[in-house]
């Protein structure tokens, strides 16, 4: 039944648009063509004129405008916010970047990885999906820090029985595992949940110049802060 | 709404939430309390979701979200932020394009106070 109303209201308007074009003044400020065929109609059929659905566009535009509303069968990309699909992000596609952090200062070498881990760089970015890539860090016992927080800074842990906070400084937490100083930086700067703890797999700290992932060809981490080199 | 409309509602709820009707009853006029809510919801984070994906495609040109709009709203160009999302993600050219006419309508604040560190340059 909508059908058959559409495709009789398309009829007429192929029939009586060219005629009518030059006497009648009233033209619609959208579609640019006369109304008078539509005057003669009730009113139900002039308000589905301007009701333009997915389905029923090629209807309702005129013969001579359809070149300029192309591709009218796929899913409509101007009008529905691009959602990312499975073949947006397949993760063997994804980047590889590698940072080396001697001399950089902790947090804003954290906070840069972060960043890119979560792929708020992109302008594909989503905050529910993966679009982040891989970054390595290797030379993670280098990184330097600001004033006297070698020996200030506190790592606490709890291992959840009663008395059992273990505390221990920058220093000591260096030399025992270098590389959770990195990981515990950077993984207060990913968001908690589920989706922020498989974030978190995808950062690989290494003490020293070697890391495995030749094979992944990671490319130089693009670092846009000025200040994360520690000024001597 | 009599029972076998709130089971219909329910389907897809945890536990005893789908089959239980006391407990339906609470947990599905709850989900219509939120639906209402975020129906509200949804318009602002949609929002905040166009000006994040703006900010990251301006900033890969060296711009940032807040000068990138200053220069836009100088140059009266009315494009609103969903459109201008799908532009920086779909239309990388065309984006590149906006983002030169907004910086050379707003290069930003910092290339005017620049010249003014003259006096102190002397400790630097």
């Amino acid at each position: 039944m909508a059908m058959a109303l559409t495709t009789s209201s398309s009829l007429f308007i192929s029939k009586y648009s060219p005629s009518s074009s030059s006497p009648s003044p009233r033209t619609t400020p959208f579609l640019g063509f006369s109304l008078s065929a539509s005057t003669n109609k009730p009113s139900l059929q002039s308000n589905r004129l301007f009701y333009i659905c997915c389905q029923d566009k090629s209807s309702a535009i005129p013969a001579e405008q359809q070149w300029m509303f192309d591709d009218l069968t796929g899913p409509d990309v101007w009008n529905k916010t691009w959602y990312p699909k499975a073949k947006d992000h397949i993760p063997t596609s994804k980047t590889w970047y590698i940072v080396d952090a001697s001399d950089k200062i902790l947090g804003r070498l954290a906070s840069t990885i972060a960043i890119h881990i979560r792929g708020k760089n992109l302008a594909t970015y989503t905050p529910s999906v993966d679009m982040g890539a891989h970054v390595i860090v290797v030379n993670a016992e280098k990184v330097a820090i600001s004033g006297k927080k070698r020996t200030q800074k506190l790592y606490r842990r709890h291992s959840g029985t009663p008395g059992g906070m273990k505390v221990e400084t920058f220093d000591q937490l260096q030399k025992r595992i270098p590389e959770r100083i990195i990981e515990h930086a950077v993984r207060g700067m990913l968001p908690k949940g589920r989706l922020g703890r498989s974030l978190f797999t995808h950062l690989k700290v290494y003490t020293g110049p070697d890391h495995p992932h030749e094979a992944q060809q990671p490319k130089e981490l693009p670092i846009r802060d000025k200040r994360i080199t520690k000024q001597t | 709404m009599n029972k076998k409309e709130v089971f219909k509602l329910a389907k897809g709820f945890r536990g005893r939430a789908k089959n239980c009707i006391r407990i339906a009853r609470e947990r599905v006029e709850k989900a219509l309390q939120y639906s209402y809510r975020d129906r509200r919801n949804k318009k602002r984070d949609m929002r905040s979701l166009w000006i994040q994906r703006i900010n990251a495609g301006t900033r890969q040109h060296g711009v940032n979200y807040g000068n990138f709009m200053h220069g836009l709203m100088k140059e009266n160009i009315q494009l609103n932020r969903k459109v201008l999302s799908e532009i920086s993600m779909h239309e990388p050219y065309s984006f590149k394009a906006l983002v030169d006419v907004s910086h050379s309508a707003f290069p930003g604040n910092k290339a005017a106070a620049a010249p003014k560190k003259e006096g102190l340059a002397v400790l630097l």
